[in-house]
């Protein structure tokens, strides 16, 4: 912190200072820039500006940064690269604000601070989302040049990976967060500091405050933003963020800095293997003896929770056929079935939803996996899931649904458009695709958890269950 | 359709000039090589190319009575439909041809009623007027002694009870009216030695029978048109119409409505292939509607559940409807209907009177044409070419229960009026011509 908190001040007082020159003309209205570049002066070094205070700085930041595009304009070359600097600082500035509002309204994906957009909105203004699904979030992605300083350099990769689908399903996202979160507590210095001459590496709380006050807000809230901003968050990592705030404001007020991080670093650990590595485990084993012999399991697109079931049954010597229908827009089944023949498998491989039905009379039964489970029951997965599980209902076939209960949220959604997420590159009147769509409890015959085979209507009980324990 | 793209579009106008320069035989073989090969495919170049073969046929082929006319239309019919049994489309036709043909036979006998009595059959010509299919047979069972004749069709044995002895026919025969119900059986059957060496006759039956198979090629180019005529009545302004890998029927009805209304379009896009260029898919229409001032959404999902509760109505381009009221159409349709209904949005199916066929299918798979594997998955993709069986379906049925409107040429009806439809369109008889001609060499 400290080694940062002296470099960007002189950057941003040097171009305050020209601005300052060639507004002396313009006169009184020009006179909030001076305190402003001498706040963003000494910003590193003072972090424990009240909101208040944030947002009064901003706004003077604004205006003088709005000043500074005047003045650039007909003498552009002189102060251009200074000019680009103290923008950056200034966009960089509303963001911080951002988490905060965020953290006290709640943990929720959905309010995106607005911060981000707008400094995102000139670039992507092309695009348009067609008006009747303006309302649903979208990966926007952000440059990371605009990303907030404070971002950690592994929170700043995995949010690139999570606006470009690298990592998309959501207990896989949740994980890789979680781990990245643990970076930002991690004690030993790594070498990258040598490298990077901004690194953010380990977190040392400041003097004057303790880790379960300034972290939360400081540290780690930039983080959230800016993975929000990459990537709506999804309803795991909601969970998660929840769980983990809690356990960073449970930490006593007294204890050493270090012995919080590695608590901290503990607890983190062990949640992943409870409700994710574990969880998997039980998961796939219930899911694979499930499976009789001599069934015929339809799936959808890929999951690599089902994957794992299948290769599990294969592996105990039952003898099953698969049939596969796959996402026609985005065609992750074929390595799933590539995976599947080579376990010795025979998988009939549907490249779309043509003879659905001819192809549901002929299985036995339906294994999906579920991206999250609203606490009405409904299940929320790929888009397409429900017309399988749909088509499946109607021919009295069983539909098992695969679920951590990570991703069981207390949310309620009725239909496909409460909550969704529009595919970042197909976004356009032209190409439009959703990710997601939301299958009711009907449909559904059961629901796999760590925690056992449940129906879909029992999701609230063991939401409930889950905040006892 | 959306599977006719300009290069099938180009084989069937070549077919049909090469019709003028060919001998019957050869037209008729090149048609079912065309269909076999799929180069002619989609309902409505199926049931032109029908169309002008069956004109061909009646114009051009030997026959010198009504039923030597009806077999040889069955025949050539019935080598079309085996050809491609999934085009319902064909098997309609012949059988609008047969029905037409029964009718212009039935009605020239009643005007000459008089001649024809007095024209004395020789007594080898004398079949029991029962049915057509058994005169056939037996006229099958003579030239092929060997061959078992077919089973009759069950509504055969309704008319058995009126088989009087040859004499006694005879004497009826000379006085219509007294037959109190004139059914075409009786008329086409007892018409064999009616038309036999009057050449006039025939050429008054032959130039008669060639205008009703011009209205038919009229009526399936008008149907667009018709159809679209009540897109007005079924779009409302600010409907959000989901279309599914619009047909020209389709695309025409959209438009219609788009002189009139503002509204959104959903194209749900047929899946992107491996070796073409799919972004040119649609793109004129999508024009078309934006010049009207209508937003076009094309959807890139296979199954469309997350969008049914914005959708108002789903419009489907049928290639068939069978009997029953099911529909066949592009493959991931039966999908989107069943989402439709899910949600409450409405189906509307848009069809020529042409595609709706007196068959139904005894088993809802029968009807699916599965396509090539190798549209989606490369050869060269070893472990998946060994490992994996690949189904690509190209059209599949609609379950009749979620189609709530059909839309014809004729207007706009419901399920339980589909039978009418038929009834008006063709002949019972000739409801399974393919099968009861099935044993003929």
């Amino acid at each position: 912190m400290a080694a940062e908190a002296g470099q960007p001040a002189p950057k941003s007082e040097a171009p305050a200072e020209k601005k300052d020159q060639g507004d002396q003309k313009k006169g009184a209205k020009d006179q909030s820039k001076a305190p402003a570049a001498v706040v963003a002066a000494s910003e590193g070094g003072e972090k424990k500006l009240s909101n208040a205070e944030l947002k009064k700085k901003a706004k003077e930041e604004k205006a003088a940064r709005r000043a500074a595009a005047k003045v650039t304009q007909p003498q552009p070359p002189a102060s251009a690269p200074g000019q680009g600097d103290s923008a950056k600082g200034g966009k960089s500035k509303p963001k911080q604000d951002g988490p905060q509002a965020g953290a006290q309204h709640g943990k929720t994906p959905a309010p995106r601070s607005a911060a981000p957009m707008t400094a995102a909105a000139p670039k992507e203004a092309k695009p348009s989302v067609p008006e009747c699904f303006s309302h649903l979030a979208m990966a926007k992605g952000v440059n990371l040049t605009h990303a907030d300083k404070d971002v950690h350099p592994a929170v700043l990769l995995l949010g690139q990976q999570m606006s470009t689908m690298a990592i998309s399903d959501s207990t896989t996202r949740l994980e890789a967060t979680l781990l990245a979160f643990k970076k930002l507590l991690s004690l030993e210095h790594t070498s990258n500091k040598r490298l990077q001459n901004q690194v953010i590496d380990s977190y040392t709380t400041p003097h004057g405050t303790t880790l379960s006050r300034h972290f939360t807000s400081h540290v780690l809230n930039p983080q959230i933003v800016y993975l929000t901003a990459c990537r709506p968050m999804c309803f795991s990592m909601g969970n998660a963020i929840r769980w983990l705030k809690l356990q960073i404001s449970k930490i006593d007020i007294d204890m050493a800095d270090s012995d919080a991080k590695k608590l901290l670093c503990e607890a983190i650990d062990s949640f992943i293997h409870e409700r994710i590595t574990l969880a998997d485990l039980v998961i796939v084993n219930t899911a694979a003896d499930m499976i009789a012999q001599d069934d015929v399991i339809l799936t959808y697109a890929h999951h690599h929770l089902v994957e794992r079931a299948l290769l599990k049954a294969k592996a105990s010597g039952k003898r099953f056929k698969v049939i596969l229908v796959d996402d026609p827009f985005e065609r992750v089944g074929l390595d799933h079935v590539k995976k599947l023949a080579a376990a010795g498998i025979p998988v009939a491989y549907s490249p779309d939803f043509g003879a659905l039905r001819t192809n549901l009379q002929e299985s036995t039964t339906v294994l999906v996996a579920a991206e999250a489970m609203f606490s009405n029951g409904a299940m929320y997965a790929r888009a397409g899931t429900c017309d399988v599980a749909t088509a499946a209902f109607d021919l009295g076939m069983r539909v098992t649904s695969l679920c951590e209960t990570i991703n069981f949220t207390e949310r309620v959604s009725i239909d496909s458009l409460t909550y969704n997420e529009i595919d970042p590159e197909r976004n356009t009147d032209e190409e439009f695709r959703l990710l997601f769509d939301t299958t009711r409890d009907k449909s559904i015959s059961a629901v796999v958890t760590e925690l056992g085979i449940c129906s879909a209507k029992s999701v609230p009980a063991i939401l409930r269950k889950l905040e006892e324990l | 359709m959306p599977s006719v793209s300009t290069g099938h579009a180009l084989d069937l106008e070549k077919f049909l000039k090469s019709l003028k320069g060919q001998p019957l035989e050869a037209s008729v073989n090149s048609l079912i090589s065309l269909l076999k090969r799929r180069q002619i495919k989609g309902s409505e170049p199926c049931a032109v190319a029908t169309a002008h073969i069956l004109l061909q046929v009646v114009a051009r082929s030997k026959w010198h009575d009504v039923d030597s006319l009806l077999i040889n239309v069955s025949r050539t019919g019935r080598k079309l439909v085996d050809a491609q049994p999934n085009e319902l489309v064909i098997g309609n036709i012949v059988r609008r041809v047969l029905g037409l043909i029964r009718d212009e036979a039935s009605e020239d006998r009643g005007d000459t009623a008089d001649e024809s009595a007095s024209d004395a059959p020789t007594p080898t010509d004398i079949v029991p007027p029962a049915s057509i299919s058994q005169q056939w047979s037996s006229k099958r069972f003579d030239s092929a002694n060997s061959v078992a004749p077919p089973p009759r069709p069950p509504i055969v044995s309704s008319y058995s009870s009126i088989n009087p002895p040859k004499s006694l026919f005879h004497l009826l025969s000379t006085s219509p009216p007294a037959d109190g119900d004139v059914s075409p059986f009786r008329n086409s059957g007892s018409s064999t030695p009616t038309w036999r060496g009057n050449s006039g006759q025939i050429h008054a039956l032959r130039s008669e029978v060639i205008d009703g198979i011009e209205e038919i090629k009229d009526e399936i180019s008008q149907v667009d048109d018709q159809i679209a005529a009540s897109a007005e009545v079924q779009i409302h302004p600010g409907d959000l119409v989901l279309v599914h890998q619009p047909s020209t029927t389709v695309e025409r009805f959209i438009l219609r409505a788009a002189q009139k209304r503002k509204f959104t379009v959903l194209i749900a896009m047929a899946p992107p292939r491996r070796h073409s260029a799919e972004t040119t898919q649609h793109t004129t229409f999508r024009k078309k509607l934006s010049a009207a001032g209508i937003t076009v959404v094309n959807v890139m999902n296979g199954g469309l559940m997350a969008y049914m509760s914005r959708v108002n109505k789903v419009i489907i381009g049928a290639r068939a409807i069978v009997a029953t009221g099911g529909v066949v159409a592009d493959a991931g349709s039966a999908a989107i209907a069943r989402a439709a209904k899910e949600q409450g949005a409405a189906v509307v199916v848009l069809s020529g009177v042409y595609k709706l066929s007196p068959e139904s299918p005894f088993d809802e798979s029968s009807l699916i044409e599965w396509g090539d594997s190798s549209t989606f998955v490369s050869f060269a993709d070893g472990p998946l070419v060994c490992g994996a069986e690949i189904r690509t379906a190209l059209t599949e049925l609609i379950p009749p229960e979620l189609v709530d409107t059909y839309i014809t040429n004729l207007g706009t009806h419901s399920r339980d009026h589909l039978s009418s439809l038929i009834s008006d369109h063709y002949k019972r008889e000739d409801a399974d011509f393919h099968i009861w001609e099935g044993a003929l060499p």
